[in-house]
């Protein structure tokens, strides 16, 4: 025999094999598309000049991993079905005198062809539709910066070189089992893999452990730095765990009930749990796959949704006044002379100014040892132990509260964040101030950007206390150490209007030669607005748009299982049928299996975020979304619709099942 | 009152597209009485199959009817009629019908979980079968851990748990070897012996030289049946091989055998 007619024998299989093969090649088709654009978005350098763009990158790196783990074990589940169902013919070839070499060859082309064809196909949609959504997205955003109509030339040669390594392993596994198995068991492969399965205690441990340690660390996780870091051990922990869990930990578990007579022998239980215990052998992996689909689908949407949505919220955080001027070092008179200068603007535009707030404050960086501030260098300050202070002086303080309190020249007011101080002194290097009185920071109207790390508002008696500090503290970078003065108040105008008095305070920065002028910056929370319309905006498409493919992706495995358990599960039903079980009877069991199958992943996924539902929290904390209500809100909704979708998907497939095994 | 009686049943199939008319009984009548062993001979397409549905009640007859102990199964709710079978009949299956997913235990227990039983009623019934059948040992082995003869006793076993008034079995040793074959005849004379009324449907004259009574099926209709009475099994066999030669070839002499 020549190559060309392996080719040939090849090309025809394919084609008499298409009810198997097109699904697969879909699936392939689809991975392929996703993990391209995953990868395209994270290597994508526009996404990173933006605001916030790190996270983001990392976020999406993060996603291109879990796709391409994802690309591995959905590809070898959907080639085993098809292997599992192809046996009979491979083994008719080798009866039929040819040999395993020469099948192997036949197998050789198949994978080629499936390859070319789902990789090319696959990197032209991801490639158009990467296109697509940066168009739709920028539509809908109304983008300034060009996103980038580019093909990201490492981005598909990540993808070429990915996928061409997944093809090259699915071909030898199936040859591994061609290999080893003789022709009579080729011809009978549907039949061979009923032998009960052992129950893998050591492997369910391991899937406990590393399922309770995923969980602890988005338990415990207490600052968004930590979170950014400390997510991507837990999403891998609860990965393994799943897997482990499904596969080690549910056959163990059902063999734990079938030893426990009185409940094992009820109609209901005895069907499910002896069937489940061999479908659980084929199954678990795929249905862990819909477990973590699923969470993934959920935290993602829930996540970008309540970012979107409370997007208002996380721009007042940040900007609390409509318009914000700060800059180092303006005297008293130079704060007066642009207080007056601006009022002046907004009266051109008749506005009024309100909620004025002017003040002076020292933002530090610092080390901290219980009650202990040391000097510290940038870098420290992602660590756990690193802290913010912002210092402001009793003058200021009084009059934005409008209060008259007194402090001794050794003495301190402290506003925390998350943690008390547990002494009444505290000391800045070698400088030690006792603390007069201690109360958490919501609990009085001072209002700053929020930081990532604890943060401490500290009240200090006089200037002289302010240079102490800095000294003790050391000039880390000149502008940080420096005394700062801000300037913000809102006006209550239409956007265009805040817009109007904004572009002129910033034409008067460029003219201006009064010299406080040109060190300010100046903000405006309406100009950020787009800004953050365009961060969250562009995440919120990102989310829907990869839960739409998640859940595909979903829908897929379903297809592959219910065609493969329902044809395996005809034969059983027969029997007991003959036995004495009732056309109700089957009915009712077939429907509590497909239930348990169906609804054991989407359990589980609750049960994942409702564990992650901290860590998350701390993440959205990055993105200024400090909501939580409306986190959980979004969540809950976010499952309540996946439920509804689920429960749709699952009365189709109960049925399709049920026509199956009634065939 | 005989156990079992069958009175003019007739079954006709219509083709799918409801052209042709397929008659595979015609006219069948006769009765088992208690503690009767029955052979039921016929070549393929004779209505053997046929006949054993509709007495087992998975399938209905176009006309005559079917009374098991003066009880019409006609008159049976359809939502009864699953558990009127488990607790009456007993199946025994050429393939075993025994499920990979069961222990052989289990499989026993089938028909009395679904009937709701208690696990240690269970467990005391089972022990006194599964001695008789020799099979106590490999209670908790699987069925695709045993060899045939022993899956067929399990399966014996799974028919006889429920106490059933009839014991029907099709083709039972159809894929035994020829001692398996001999030792589950032997079990079934030996429960015959016991009491248990049993209707086998067999091609295999060795199977049926075993029973108390054989009926020849030709052409939907008893064609004729041989007693043992006194008969030696080796009597029988050729009884039964000459009966057998006679309907194939269509003897002239048919008739006059015919009763």
């Amino acid at each position: 025999m020549n190559s060309s007619l392996y080719a040939k024998l090849a090309a025809t299989n394919i084609r008499k094999n298409a009810k198997n093969y097109v699904p697969y090649i879909l699936t392939c088709l689809i991975t392929i598309m996703m993990f391209y654009m995953m990868c395209f978005l994270a290597k994508n350098t526009a996404l990173r000049t933006m605001s916030g763009g790190d996270s983001l990158i990392m976020i999406l790196g993060l996603g291109t991993v879990v796709i391409g783990i994802f690309a591995v074990i959905f590809l070898f589940y959907t080639n085993s079905f098809l292997i599992k169902r192809r046996k009979k013919e491979i083994g008719l070839y080798n009866i039929l005198g040819m040999e395993k070499k020469h099948i192997a060859k036949v197998l050789a082309f198949e994978s080629f062809y499936v390859a070319v064809l789902s990789i090319s196909l696959g990197l032209s949609f991801g490639i158009l539709l990467s296109k697509l959504m940066v168009l739709a997205l920028g539509k809908m955003l109304s983008f300034k910066i060009s996103f980038g109509f580019e093909i990201s030339g490492s981005a598909v040669v990540t993808t070429l070189i990915l996928f061409a390594a997944i093809f090259v392993l699915l071909l030898l596994n199936n040859l591994r089992q061609i290999h080893l198995a003789n022709p009579i068991e080729l011809l009978r492969g549907k039949q061979v893999g009923e032998k009960e399965p052992k129950t893998k205690w050591i492997l369910a441990l391991i899937g406990l452990v590393c399922l309770s340690g995923g969980y602890y660390i988005s338990i415990t996780t207490k600052s968004p730095l930590d979170a950014i870091g400390l997510f991507f051990i837990a999403v891998i922990l609860v990965i393994i765990g799943t897997y482990c869990v499904f596969t080690a930990g549910s056959i163990a578990v059902l063999k734990v009930l079938r030893k426990n007579k009185r409940y094992y022998y009820k109609v209901n239980h005895f069907i499910s749990v002896s069937g489940m215990i061999y479908r659980m052998k084929q199954n678990a992996v795929g249905l862990a796959n819909i477990c973590i689909l699923s969470t993934m689908v959920l935290v993602m949407i829930s996540s970008t949704v309540s970012l979107y949505i409370g997007f208002e919220d996380s721009l007042k955080a940040m900007y609390p006044w409509e318009i914000q001027v700060t800059g180092y070092d303006i005297t008293k008179d130079e704060g007066e002379t642009i207080e007056e200068v601006i009022k002046e603007i907004t009266d051109s535009h008749q506005l009024e100014q309100k909620e004025i707030v002017t003040y002076r404050y020292m933002y530090q960086m610092a080390k901290q040892e219980g009650n202990q501030f040391l000097m510290t260098d940038a870098d420290t300050y992602v660590y756990n132990d690193g802290a913010v202070l912002y210092m402001i002086s009793l003058e200021d303080y009084n009059r934005l509260l409008g209060e008259t309190n007194t402090l001794k020249p050794d003495e301190v007011f402290v506003y925390y964040t998350n943690n008390k101080l547990t002494d009444d002194t505290i000391s800045f290097g070698k400088e030690n101030y006792h603390i007069k009185a201690m109360a958490n920071a919501s609990e009085v109207n001072l209002v700053f950007s929020p930081d990532m790390v604890e943060t401490y508002y500290i009240i200090l008696p006089d200037k002289d206390a302010f240079a102490k500090i800095n000294h003790e503290l050391g000039n880390v970078t000149e502008d940080i150490n420096r005394i700062q003065y801000f300037y913000g108040f809102n006006t209550d105008a239409p956007s265009e209007k805040q817009l109007a008095v904004f572009e002129d305070i910033l034409a008067l920065r460029r003219q201006a030669d009064v010299e406080p002028f040109q060190s300010l910056r100046i903000q405006s929370s309406e100009y950020m607005r787009s800004e953050f319309l365009f961060l969250y905006g562009g995440l919120f498409f990102l989310g829907i748009f990869l839960g739409t493919l998640f859940l595909m992706a979903t829908v897929l495995i379903m297809y592959y299982k219910q065609i493969s358990e329902g044809n395996d599960d005809r034969e059983r039903f027969e029997i007991m049928q003959k036995v004495g079980m009732s056309q109700e009877e089957v009915k009712k069991t077939i429907h509590s299996q497909v239930l348990m199958v169906f609804f054991l992943p989407i359990v589980a996924a609750a049960i994942h975020i409702a564990f992650a539902f901290n860590v998350i929290t701390k993440l959205l904390a990055i993105f200024n979304l400090t909501n939580i209500a409306l986190f959980a809100t979004c969540t809950l909704v976010t499952l309540g619709v996946f439920i509804v979708f689920y429960a749709l998907v699952y009365t189709l497939t109960a049925r399709t099942y049920y026509r199956i095994v009634k065939q | 009152m005989s156990l079992l009686e069958v009175k003019n049943l007739k079954k006709i199939y219509t083709t799918r597209f409801g052209g042709n008319q397929v008659q595979a009984l015609s006219n069948v009548s006769f009765s088992v009485e208690k503690g009767e062993y029955v052979a039921i001979m016929g070549e393929s397409g004779s209505g053997k199959t046929t006949l054993l549905n509709i007495l087992a009640s998975l399938d209905k007859p176009s006309s005559g009817e079917v009374l098991l102990e003066g009880k019409s199964l006609n008159t049976i709710k359809e939502s009864e009629i699953s558990a009127f079978r488990r607790n009456n009949l007993g199946f025994v299956f050429q393939d075993f019908n025994l499920l990979d997913t069961f222990s052989l235990q289990d499989n026993i227990f089938l028909p009395l979980v679904l009937s709701g039983k208690q696990y240690d009623e269970m467990k005391g019934r089972l022990q006194k079968i599964a001695a008789k059948l020799g099979i106590s040992d490999l209670l908790n082995k699987y069925p695709y851990e045993v060899s045939g003869g022993q899956k067929q006793r399990a399966a014996v076993a799974r028919a006889l748990i429920t106490n059933p008034l009839l014991i029907l079995a099709d083709e039972p040793t159809g894929a035994l070897d020829s001692r398996a074959t001999d030792s589950l005849l032997k079990l079934f004379t030996e429960l015959n012996e016991e009491g248990q009324t049993i209707l086998m449907v067999t091609h295999s004259t060795k199977a049926a030289s075993h029973a108390k009574r054989v009926l020849f099926i030709k052409d939907g209709e008893v064609y004729h049946q041989l007693y043992r009475a006194g008969m030696s099994k080796e009597d029988m066999f050729a009884k039964i091989s000459d009966t057998l030669t006679m309907i194939a070839t269509g003897s002239a002499r048919g008739g006059d055998l015919h009763e």
